[in-house]
């Protein structure tokens, strides 16, 4: 933790893009944003693991251009752990060995939540358990397989139309599942040294958050909130205000959590009724007003475990009746 | 003089020391020897055995390497492709459902063209939890660039292992390596090994260099790029079949090259027993061609003209070398643990490439298959059988049945 100091303003930033030109994201891609703040604040001396989803398909195909100016290899959807470590082992063996030069090396895996909480669960949890020191992974949270066409992973809210959950005549909620909460599982893993989330909003607080993580000592984790305008059904010209919405109505909670304390990073003082970031997406377009209080009421019962949380700086779970009890 | 010569031979018996040692620790040796930088462990039967032997090893100090317990089969060949991408040499290693369920890390590793040195302790695949011998577990990659041989002993799974290495890393080929082993023949029995020199191997087997590695310090590498198929997918698909066509010449020197270190003989593609004036002769790879060989021994007493050929490689698939052993064979048997449900004849993958190797040559003898399917183990009297039925069929000129069951009840002896 020693080499952290958080950069204090926007021009303190590096102006050097390692996410550069050369990719096909969408129009006000949020998961691409991440990508350049988090290259930005990891610097050149990094190894960039992409597994497969949005990040890996939208960054390529049509010119056999890379984005990247770091190394970066393609790791399957389920793989981002286990390429972390497996990269991360060979750079600490090699150097121990003196088979490469002793410098400090990181390694940053940039996963979706598909590959993410669903399918690359186990292999996160095991990355998180070693010891593996400037290893970051980052997932890029979009609520849904967006490449493939918008389908429901378990990170897609309640009540948001996906095409494997259209709102139809019969079932009209859209995605009946609750969202996973995959940073406070992750914080459940004794060896990992900082866990954090965060949104595009403010740029900032994502930019330290990744280099504190980097300097953390061992495995670290960042959720990040990405606005999707083709997922979320949302004008690109708001991918921002998307983020800083989402912290407004208190739907992402930004927080921190190291040495066993929980910081909350932003705190919605007075919060913001969900409507006002809901009706900004078309994905909850067909929720009534009644299903909308019905989020109102779950994001207000939630708030009181992290007021909790934040005057005992400790994880509390944080219990939520379900909507259809 | 006469102290020269002994202080000679007191070095030459150093040398030679043989250990009693199963297929698994054998192997385990060679990662040793081959001062392998990162093993990734998950447990499975019949090979585990080899995963052990390097933890203790390793809790021990008598190499460094880091040695990860992943969470599955996938993220454990994940780790090894990855780790090998930075320039690390690495092992891994499954048996049976555990091969199926890295299926995909398996495959994307031979495109990476990342030299990942693999052990396969063959398994039946499941359901039920098959504990037995069957090839398909590994067959099941014999169309992904992955290059493949089958040990016949503990020793040879040792050298196996080492040359492997030095195939996979050779800038010609560049590709993936199983070293398959029968699960519980090879892996779990006990015979003299001996090894070889740490600085043999040193000399036999240099320290891997890669050529473009996944590291800043060499510049800002971008792998497997996602790309529109059209731009150069089939060259993609070509560079494997480069490498493989390629790695014949690789092994070939290799094997010439470990021959001299070891001072043992190793005809790189096929072993052959008898086969000079054999009119019957038996096809198979792996542990069962030992029985196979004693059978033939007995009956070539008894007049029978028989002779036994073993595979050593799978991938590359020695076509040229088959063709040529076979070229006075009138009746061939293919001994064989391995099943393709619905292939021309209802038969098995290795009978399918022995044909299909065969069928454009001059070398056309006729053709029965032995398929030692579901893990039972056979016997030499199965073995002894299977010539027996060849010998029938090369006097009529044609085979009743061609392809059998010997272990099968309702069929079998």
């Amino acid at each position: 933790m020693s080499e952290y100091s958080p950069i204090k303003t926007v021009g303190d930033v590096s102006s050097v893009d390692l996410y550069t030109s050369g990719h096909r994201t969408c129009a006000g891609c949020g998961a691409a944003l991440g990508y350049r703040l988090l290259l930005k604040a990891a610097g050149p001396r990094t190894v960039v693991l992409g597994p497969t989803g949005c990040m890996y398909v939208a960054n390529g195909h049509q010119f056999l251009s890379s984005p990247y100016a770091v190394p970066w290899y393609h790791t399957q959807l389920g793989a981002g752990g286990a390429a972390g470590v497996g990269t991360a082992a060979a750079f600490r063996v090699l150097m121990l060995k003196g088979k490469r030069k002793k410098e400090d090396v990181n390694v940053v895996v940039y996963g979706g939540d598909g590959g993410t909480g669903d399918m690359g669960f186990s292999g996160l949890s095991m990355a998180m358990s070693y010891d593996y020191r400037r290893f970051l992974y980052v997932l890029y949270d979009n609520e849904s397989y967006a490449n493939t066409g918008v389908q429901a992973s378990s990170s897609t809210p309640w009540g948001a139309s996906t095409t494997f959950t259209p709102s139809g005549k019969i079932k009209k909620i859209g995605n009946a599942r609750m969202k996973k909460n995959v940073a406070l599982a992750v914080a459940a893993h004794p060896g990992v040294r900082y866990v954090a989330t965060a949104t595009l909003f403010p740029p900032l607080d994502f930019i330290n958050k990744a280099r504190k993580a980097l300097e953390a000592d061992g495995p670290a984790f960042i959720h990040l909130l990405v606005p999707c305008p083709k997922g979320w059904f949302a004008d690109p010209k708001y991918t921002v205000d998307l983020s800083k919405s989402a912290l407004e109505t208190g739907l992402w909670v930004s927080w921190e959590y190291e040495n066993g304390e929980l910081t909350l990073s932003y705190r919605p003082e007075p919060r913001k009724h969900v409507k006002a970031y809901l009706r900004m997406q078309k994905r909850f377009e067909h929720l009534n007003d009644s299903q909308i209080e019905e989020i109102e009421r779950m994001t207000a019962k939630e708030w009181e475990y992290w007021k909790q949380m934040d005057k005992q700086r400790k994880i509390i779970l944080p219990w939520n009746a379900p909507p259809w009890a | 003089m006469s102290k020269l010569k002994a202080t000679s031979k007191t070095v030459t018996t150093a040398l030679h020391k043989k250990y009693m040692w199963t297929g698994t620790r054998a192997i385990a040796e060679a990662v040793k020897l081959a001062d392998v930088d990162v093993i990734a462990a998950y447990p499975i039967r019949p090979y585990t055995g080899v995963m052990n032997s390097l933890a203790k090893m390793l809790a021990n100090g008598e190499f460094v390497a880091e040695i990860i317990v992943a969470d599955s089969e996938h993220s454990q060949f994940e780790i090894a492709k990855h780790a090998s991408a930075v320039g690390a040499r690495t092992f891994v290693g499954s048996s049976g459902v555990g091969l199926a369920y890295a299926a995909e890390p398996i495959i994307v590793t031979a495109l990476g063209q990342l030299p990942v040195v693999a052990i396969a302790g063959c398994r039946a695949l499941d359901d039920p939890g098959n504990f037995g011998m069957e090839w398909n577990d590994v067959l099941t990659f014999r169309d992904h660039g992955w290059l493949m041989c089958w040990a016949r002993d503990p020793q040879e799974a040792l050298d196996m292992t080492l040359v492997a290495y030095r195939v996979s890393e050779d800038r010609r080929v560049l590709l993936p390596h199983f070293v398959a082993v029968d699960g519980a023949a090879v892996t779990h029995v006990s015979t003299p090994v001996e090894p070889p020199s740490k600085d043999d191997v040193a000399k036999f087997l240099p320290a891997y260099k890669p050529l473009y590695p996944l590291d800043p310090a060499y510049g800002p590498v971008t792998k497997a790029q996602h790309i529109a198929p059209s731009l150069i997918g089939p060259e993609l698909r070509k560079v494997v079949d480069n490498s493989m066509a390629k790695a014949e010449e690789a092994i070939q020197e290799a094997w010439e090259a470990y021959s001299r270190f070891v001072g043992r003989e190793y005809p790189p593609f096929i072993e052959s027993k008898f086969m000079e004036d054999a009119e019957i002769a038996l096809v198979t790879m792996g542990a069962y061609a030992k029985d196979a060989t004693h059978v033939a021994a007995r009956l070539l007493e008894q007049g029978v003209k028989v002779g036994v050929m073993r595979l050593r490689y799978f991938r590359p698939f020695p076509k040229k070398e088959l063709v040529e052993a076979l070229s006075r064979v009138k009746a061939l048997g293919v001994i064989d643990f391995s099943y393709s449900f619905g292939s021309a004849d209802a038969s098995s993958v290795l009978f399918n490439e022995v044909r299909s190797a065969l069928y454009e040559s001059g070398s056309r003898p006729l053709l029965m298959d032995f398929m030692f399917v579901g893990g039972r183990e056979p016997s030499v009297g199965h073995f002894e059988q299977a010539v027996r039925l060849l010998q029938r069929s090369a006097e009529k000129g044609k085979a009743e049945k061609h392809v059998l069951w010997p272990t099968l009840r309702s069929e079998g002896s």
